[in-house]
């Protein structure tokens, strides 16, 4: 479950993807973990959870595996119509 | 009357095998007819649809089915697949047709009022296909659409108490042989550890934060009925290390032919009187025991309890008292580096409750993984790409000859720095002093 | 149609939630029996093809009558079971691994009638509901994934085949005179979203060409990194093609490195991968997951390729059956299909089938391969 995260730590996101946006919408959880180099995976999943939890983030799921991304963002949600 | 033609499925009705084409028509059928008089959620016709659909792809070789990857309940990163039909306006009771995982109860035992309380949520939101069970174990509820996806989550966790199962780079929902509860062979509360462990890790089950997936199975015993060895990242194996209980009375029923041998496994053909040299003293693969016509002797020492002679005289011979479990890791199916089966990590560690023991491995490695395993890298291959020493390190256990087959065929040994007197930095001008150049 | 709300509000996802809850605990759902005894069973015995006496310390008996259950089921089967379960069994049933349902009573009448009501009702189409078997040296049911029914990039069908083999190996089902358990299962891709590499007959669909590429659409239906990044071979990579006299952002596949699995294509509906032609089914065969005097084992290929025949597979079917018969024949008693093979030599497992050994047999995929070249002058002319 989520807790508080700080601003910057949603900034830190959300530039992240905002920088990447014109390659690709979503990533994998380790990619984040460069964002926070100093933090450990566990702490960077509370960060995304909550980013998640508070509808700026998305899952996105090929069955298989999972990657995140930033609501509605990428050609696939349009796609699939289920925006 | 059909709303698709479906000859070549048609031909799947006949033969003894119970015939999915029948019951999916069947249930078209009961969805026609509305016995109930439901206002259902999805088109009535939708299971019409999908026969449709399926009889093309039987007509063409090809699937129509497209995945997609953002529906699910809000929250989880698993436990819902998205499916949509290639042919939606021919199809358009299956143009959206949606997976849902539910968690199942470890062992799979059910009543029956959970079970009609499952189908009537899906019968008036879903498709009223199943699948008892999905390879993992989770009950599969196969096809909603959309708008149904946090309705069906909402009276599963309300009215039911029932959560969804995992997918995606997730815990996959773990699961157990039926274990104690009706096996003499079970060395640990295979259900009970499922069942805790599953709880323990709801966050890691539903919330991604893994390279791929990980996969937890729960076997009772060697003779592994769920396949933990061959399927599941981590593995939960029973096993003892004291004595075979022997009862020589029944032993000696055996020999006479009292008793049928294996349980009566073999009772449908006749293999000759049973032959307690041939079909145990020799298969035995340590050859750790002896008959003398009187008398069986197991030297323990030697047994490597592989269940062969307690698998054939059950009624003779019982599992020791000193349980526990061992624990192989990295199993996996062969995509992309080739298939794994676990590799002994663990010989044996207790099973008691709470399981400290075990959590304590398990969360070591899940530590090391998220940080060292690469996008989609199953345990398996982190530890093929960097080693059994690292995972050794990692999770603070001991080397010990059982964890391989053999030791190492080549010299090229990556000594640490710290192993050799003195370190790495040495003196040149010294061995110039010995040397010249 | 009316909509008609659980309770839940899109427009507060987090109102009322309730989460992470898990599954019921396993015990609730004991019948008592079951509960009474737990840990403290004795012995087994199977009584006859499908039905199994367990006994306690105490005394108490609990007859299980098992029987194949299609893993495609509906609501209606489902309801079906129920009311068997609440006839006999005291409203409890449970599901094996192998999507066996196990019906459970405590007295040989009960377990009788029981075991007679299952193998007497049939659906219209002629197919038993709930045959008993399944038990001791049988071919057990087969574990399948979901196939044309609902994936994306099956190779072959799942349900529909698993229909045609067991009903080929049928009697084999309902006896135990196999020399050992035979495990077939089936994964519709080499995914093998469920696991078959250690079945004793192992059915793998396989796609034999790589992925068309849609460069009309490519750019406009995927984000073409992520197409790249899914592929497990690097044989996908980014690229600027001419389509219609414009430079279009699309996709170039290495063709020898395609290892045909479809991860790009769930990634990208622009690079479909299915071909009715080109699709069918390996067979892999000799792997087992019980430590039972041999080690776990993987499966190996007997079979490169087999076309997708539908509706019923009749080379698939004719070919399996064929394989279990020789097996059958040959092996000793508790042999696996894999221990026999081992014994007698992959080179007799080919004479003694007659199956033809081609070059798609001998390993060829990464370090894996050498090890199971020969090196040895031991081998069997």
């Amino acid at each position: 479950m989520a807790g508080a995260i700080t601003e910057e730590e949603r900034k830190a996101v959300v530039d992240f993807l905002n920088g990447k946006s014109a390659a690709k919408s979503k990533f994998y959880f380790q990619d984040f973990l460069q964002v926070f180099p100093d933090k450990k995976p566990r702490e960077v999943k509370k960060v995304l959870t909550a980013l998640i939890d508070d509808g700026t983030l998305e899952y996105w799921s090929s069955g298989s595996t999972t990657m995140y991304g930033l609501k509605g963002a990428g050609k696939q949600s349009h796609a699939e119509g289920e925006e | 009357m059909a709303k698709f033609e479906t000859h070549m499925l048609d031909e799947l009705e006949s033969g003894p095998w119970p015939s999915f084409v029948s019951d999916i028509k069947q249930e078209a059928a009961n969805r026609a007819a509305n016995p109930k008089g439901l206002d259902y959620q999805l088109p009535s016709d939708t299971l019409d649809d999908l026969l449709g659909l399926l009889e093309l792809s039987y007509k063409e070789k090809e699937t129509h089915w497209k995945h997609g990857g953002i529906v699910g309940v809000f929250g989880y990163g698993g436990g819902v697949i998205g499916r949509y039909c290639d042919q939606p306006e021919m199809f358009p009771g299956v143009a959206a047709f949606h997976t849902m995982r539910v968690a199942q109860p470890s062992g799979k035992y059910y009543n029956t009022a959970f079970l009609r309380e499952l189908c009537d949520i899906w019968d008036l939101r879903g498709s009223g296909l199943t699948n008892m069970h999905g390879s993992t174990g989770d009950i599969v509820l196969l096809g909603t659409q959309t708008p149904q996806l946090e309705e069906i989550f909402w009276q599963l966790t309300h009215d039911m108490k029932n959560d969804l199962g995992g997918s995606g780079s997730n815990l996959r929902t773990p699961a157990a042989c039926l274990g104690m509860s009706r096996c003499e062979f079970a060395c640990y509360n295979t259900q009970d550890m499922c069942y805790q462990l599953t709880m323990d890790y709801q966050d890691e089950l539903h919330r991604p934060a893994f390279p791929y997936k990980f996969k937890f199975k729960f076997d009772g015993c060697p003779n592994g009925c769920v396949c933990a060895m061959a399927r599941s990242d981590f593995a939960v194996v029973g096993t003892w290390k004291d004595d075979i209980k022997i009862d020589n009375e029944i032993v000696k029923a055996y020999v006479g032919q009292a008793i049928k041998p294996n349980a009566g496994a073999h009772a449908g053909r006749d293999w000759g009187p049973f032959d307690i040299e041939k079909e145990v003293i020799e298969r035995c693969p340590s050859q750790c025991m002896k008959w003398d016509g009187q008398k069986l002797t197991i030297k323990t020492a030697d047994c490597v309890r592989c269940m062969h002679c307690i698998n054939t005289m059950p009624k003779a011979l019982h599992i020791g008292d000193e349980r526990g479990a061992t624990i192989l890791l990295g199993a996996k199916a062969p995509v992309v580096d080739g298939a794994q089966l676990g590799s002994v990590l663990v010989p044996f560690i207790s099973c008691e409750e709470p399981y400290d023991e075990i959590k304590e491995v398990i969360e070591k490695i899940w530590d090391w993984w998220m940080e060292e395993g690469k996008n989609r890298e199953r345990v398996g291959e982190t530890m093929k790409r960097l080693s059994f020493q690292k995972l050794l390190e990692a999770t603070e256990i001991e080397p010990q000859p059982c964890q391989v087959k053999h030791p190492r065929t080549n010299p090229f040994i990556f000594f640490k720095e710290s192993e050799v007197p003195g370190g790495w930095t040495r003196d040149l001008a010294a061995y110039r002093q010995r040397h010249q150049r | 149609m009316t909509f008609i709300s659980a309770g839940y509000d899109p427009k507060k996802p987090m109102e009322g939630r309730i989460s992470d809850i898990g599954p019921h605990k396993y015990n609730q759902y004991f019948p008592p029996v079951i509960a009474n005894n737990f840990g403290k069973w004795v012995y087994h015995e199977i009584l006859e093809p499908g039905v199994l006496l367990h006994v306690a310390e105490s005394g108490d008996k609990v007859y299980t009558v098992r029987v194949g259950g299609s893993r495609t089921m509906s609501i209606t089967h489902i309801r079906e079971i129920c009311d068997i379960a609440d006839k006999y069994c005291g409203g409890f049933v449970r599901w094996t691994t192998r999507n066996n349902i196990e019906f459970m009573c405590t007295d040989e009448a009960t377990m009788k009638a029981l075991r007679d009501d299952l193998n007497s009702r049939k659906f219209p189409g002629g197919s038993q509901k709930f045959p008993v078997g399944g038990t001791g040296a049988c071919v057990c049911n087969m574990i399948h994934t979901q196939g044309w029914v609902h994936c994306h990039t099956p190779a072959t069908d799942a349900s529909g085949p698993v229909k045609c083999v067991m009903d080929a190996l049928f009697e084999e089902f309902e006896n135990m005179r196999m020399p050992a358990p035979v495990r077939v299962a089936l994964a519709c891709c080499i995914n093998m979203c469920g696991a078959v590499h250690c079945s004793d007959i192992g059915l793998v669909g396989i796609h034999r060409k790589p992925p068309m590429i849609d460069h009309e659409w490519a750019d406009q239906l995927c984000e073409i990194p992520l197409a790249v990044a899914a592929c497990p071979t690097a044989a996908v990579r980014p690229t600027t093609v001419e389509f219609k006299g414009n430079k279009v952002k699309s996709i170039a596949i290495k063709d020898d490195r395609c290892m045909y699995c479809g991860n790009c294509y769930t990634m990208c509906p622009a690079l479909p991968i299915a071909d009715g032609e080109g699709d069918g089914i390996a067979i892999m065969i000799g792997g087992k997951v019980s430590n039972r005097i041999t080690w776990p084992a993987f499966s190996k290929v007997v079979v490169a390729y087999i076309p997708n025949e539908p509706p019923r597979w009749p080379t698939l079917t004719k070919t399996v059956k064929h394989i279990v018969e020789v097996y059958a024949a040959n092996a000793r008693k508790y042999e696996r299909v894999g221990d026999w093979a081992n014994r007698i030599g992959w080179e007799e497992f080919f004479k003694l089938t007659g199956l033809p050994f081609t070059e798609q047999l001998i390993d060829d995929f990464r370090e894996a391969a050498y090890y199971s070249w020969r090196q040895s002058t031991q081998f069997k002319f």
